[in-house]
């Protein structure tokens, strides 16, 4: 693959530098943002050589290339385009810049609630396996010294979640991590009533004197309406996580003005207390109670339509819709709150993995049914990762550009969810769909028969009604033909260019040529005068004395062919130049000529190396066989 | 980072056979060595990169280094231009 042309066109494709605001890449894909999409053609794209699938997510313009490849594209890119090489940090920062309000904020919530996820998950492990291992009646498991301690063990994380959130979140929103913990250890903290044991509408009322939870009036008994006037509730805040990262929020904004204004030597004495102590007293006095009835309402909306079969079906089949868009960052907020109420199950995810596992059985028969081998090859790892819970490749890569079987997905999904919320199964974690669900799970067999249903479901649907488009594959086809009668070659093989004798590498009368410093591969002793393509590909360098030229074949084998040793002092005579730097050529096409007697005559050897320069790429270079050769005859292959 | 210009004094400009030993005494190294000739540039590591740029006698090229022992092979490149090119 010629990487400096895959970049150049794409750089083509999406507008020019101009339009560029930032590239990155990750282990797949390059990673752009630019200034106007419309500019940018996706179908081109995709039909460039080496693109797998392009598709746009998060602000950013995603154009999926390939592990190994994708860095060297990259390389190329930055270095035609001008930019400096981006982060993906950097990247995705301009691209939330570009977002609106409520998708940054939602944004927010899945940057907060995902880097805990290792908590959440050894802990919703460890009590699932706990609960499974209790239920058997004949282990006698229930009540034994194990089962308490890792009973203990497993509802540490939830029993503190604030605590957790509220580091997460410190960093997230730039407050300082220490001080974000201990406004997290105070909503929690021992002398405070459990918040498991209060409700919400308790803590508010509580504020106008009317429920038993005992109150601190901070400022006496003055009254406004009934609401005394700086009243604290003396319950805590387990069981709930939005209250928390509001009050962080705050901590981080008045944190950083106060950094701003105090002068450097006081800061320490000043900063940390002023805003703990201001943070804390918004944070019991109003943003405690306030959120903590709001994330109440919500979690009992979404638990009301999770757990009843209707609103299961309807959330199925927009879950991956909210996928598409970004949203479903928002639903670990929701599922840590589940966990986080007092005997809380995460009745989400069983939803979430109908969702998810129908996109797999969607994109595997799209991979079952097309005759495209790039498909194919995307299709399939597509799947297999979407059944493991991450739907992104299956989703972008497959499912939405054929759209049906997106379509088909959400079908699957819909009666999936509804037969999740039939057979009532919930979670002990979140972060975790597909396969590696069974280890969250209270009923492993009704799980099973979900993964069933929505991934056949879905399955069945695309191979159905999905029918191949071939119109587009064969518009490409022929622009290809048009341009080159290409020869039938086989790859990862080097033909001979000449003809001639064959002869070892190592039989070079050149110390630099024979020790192989600039590439493996072998020597011809010309017969003719006249150096042909070695294989279809692109030459990427003849020098301007016409003695040496460079090729690249298009499956990445870069060739240097080099006729006669030291022929550069003959500047250009007795050579002549048929290409140019990055003309197309097949195999067999003419590349140099030269005069062999001349150039004898004037004292060199004629011995010409063809070597590949990026023999670190292979791992094997096979020797040839020495002796006479015609020019198109295998001359050897290499493998990776 | 460390950068330098360095005018070709070798008669035949960079060829294949110093590009070769430039590829291969930059691989001593972890550093990324980037040449650089007007707009054009390459990578040292990549001698058929480096041979495309045409580097002629009497023409300037940058020379970039950088990475955590770029201290260390600076010299040593620097060395090398002023020995072989």
């Amino acid at each position: 693959m010629d990487y400096r042309k895959c970049a150049s066109d794409i750089l083509t494709e999406i507008g020019g530098k101009d339009n560029l605001v930032s590239a990155a890449h990750c282990a797949t894909r390059l990673r752009l943002v630019i200034a106007d999409n419309a500019k940018a053609s996706k179908e081109k794209l995709e039909n460039i050589d080496g693109v797998k699938g392009v598709f746009e997510a998060a602000g950013q313009l995603q154009i999926i290339i390939g592990t190994g490849t994708v860095n060297k594209v990259y390389d190329e890119f930055i270095d035609l385009a001008g930019v400096a090489a981006a982060s993906k940090d950097d990247v995705k920062q301009a691209a939330a810049a570009k977002q609106p309000m409520w998708k940054r904020a939602i944004k927010t919530v899945g940057d907060v609630f995902v880097p805990i996820l290792p908590a959440i998950v050894a802990s919703g492990l460890l009590m699932g396996i706990v609960e499974a291992l209790g239920k058997i009646e004949s282990l006698n498991f229930n009540g034994t010294a194990w089962y308490q301690f890792l009973d203990m063990m497993s509802a540490t994380a939830f029993a503190f979640l604030p605590v957790i959130v509220a580091i997460s979140a410190a960093k997230v929103f730039g407050a300082n991590i220490y001080l974000g913990a201990v406004l997290g250890l105070m909503m929690v903290h021992p002398s405070l009533l459990n918040g498991w044991n209060v409700g919400s509408e308790d803590a508010i009322m509580s504020m106008f004197g009317t429920t038993s939870i005992p109150t601190w009036n901070l400022f006496g008994n003055i009254q406004i309406g009934g609401y005394v006037l700086g009243s604290i509730s003396r319950h805590g805040y387990q069981g709930h996580v939005i209250p928390i990262v509001i009050a962080i929020w705050v901590l981080a904004k008045i944190e950083k003005w106060l950094h701003k204004k105090v002068p450097e030597m006081l800061d320490l004495f000043v900063v940390p207390i002023t805003s703990i102590f201001l943070t804390s007293l918004v944070t019991f006095m109003a943003i405690g109670p306030v959120f903590s009835l709001l994330e109440n309402y919500v979690l009992e909306g979404a638990k009301f339509l999770i757990t009843n079969p209707f609103g299961a079906v309807v959330i199925g089949a927009l879950y991956p819709v909210t996928v598409v868009m970004g949203l479903h960052h928002m639903y670990n907020g929701i599922e840590s709150g589940m966990l986080a109420q007092a005997g809380g199950f995460n009745t989400w995810m069983p939803v979430a993995t109908a969702a998810n596992f129908a996109q797999a059985g969607s994109s595997l028969a799209v991979g079952i049914k097309s005759k495209n081998a790039k498909t194919k090859s995307v299709a399939i790892p597509a799947a297999l990762s979407a059944s493991l819970g991450i739907t992104e490749p299956a989703i972008f890569g497959i499912n939405l550009r054929y759209m049906k079987p997106f379509v088909c997905a959400m079908i699957g999904a819909a009666v999936g969810g509804g037969f999740a919320a039939y057979a009532g199964l919930k979670a002990t974690a979140y972060g975790v769909t597909g396969f590696p669900g069974f280890l969250i799970i209270t009923n492993i067999p009704a799980y099973a028969l979900l993964l069933l249903i929505s991934g056949g479901v879905a399955f069945t649907l695309t191979l159905i009604f999905w029918n191949e488009e071939k119109k587009e594959e064969k518009k490409i086809e022929s622009e290809k033909t048009e341009k080159t009668v290409k020869a039938e070659t086989k790859e990862n093989t080097v033909y001979a260019p000449c003809n001639g004798e064959v002869i070892l590498l190592e039989q070079v009368a050149d110390e630099t040529f024979a020790s192989g410093a600039l590439g493996n591969g072998c020597a011809i002793v010309p017969k003719e005068g006249v150096v042909k393509a070695p294989f279809n590909g692109t030459v990427t360098m003849v020098f301007d004395t016409g003695h040496a030229v460079g090729l690249m074949s298009d499956d990445g084998i870069e060739l240097l062919i080099h006729v006669g040793i030291n022929t550069v002092e003959l500047d250009g005579k007795h050579y002549e130049k048929l290409v140019s730097m990055g003309e197309k050529v097949s195999m067999g096409t003419p590349l140099l000529k030269f005069d062999i007697e001349a150039i004898k005559a004037a004292g060199y050897d004629i011995t010409t190396p063809v070597i590949v320069t990026n023999a670190d790429d292979y791992k094997n270079i096979d020797k040839p066989n020495t002796g006479k050769t015609a020019a198109g005859s295998e001359l050897y292959t290499v493998s990776k | 980072m460390i950068k330098f210009d360095y005018v070709i004094t070798d008669a035949v400009g960079i060829h294949a056979r110093p590009a070769g030993a430039l590829a291969k005494k930059v691989k001593e190294y972890q550093s990324k060595v980037v040449i650089g000739k007007g707009d054009k540039s390459a990578e040292a590591q990549k001698l058929m990169a480096v041979m495309s740029l045409g580097v002629k006698c009497g023409e300037t090229v940058t020379v970039t280094i950088e990475g955590d022992d770029e201290e260390d092979a600076a010299p040593a490149i620097q060395a090398f231009f002023n020995e072989n090119l």
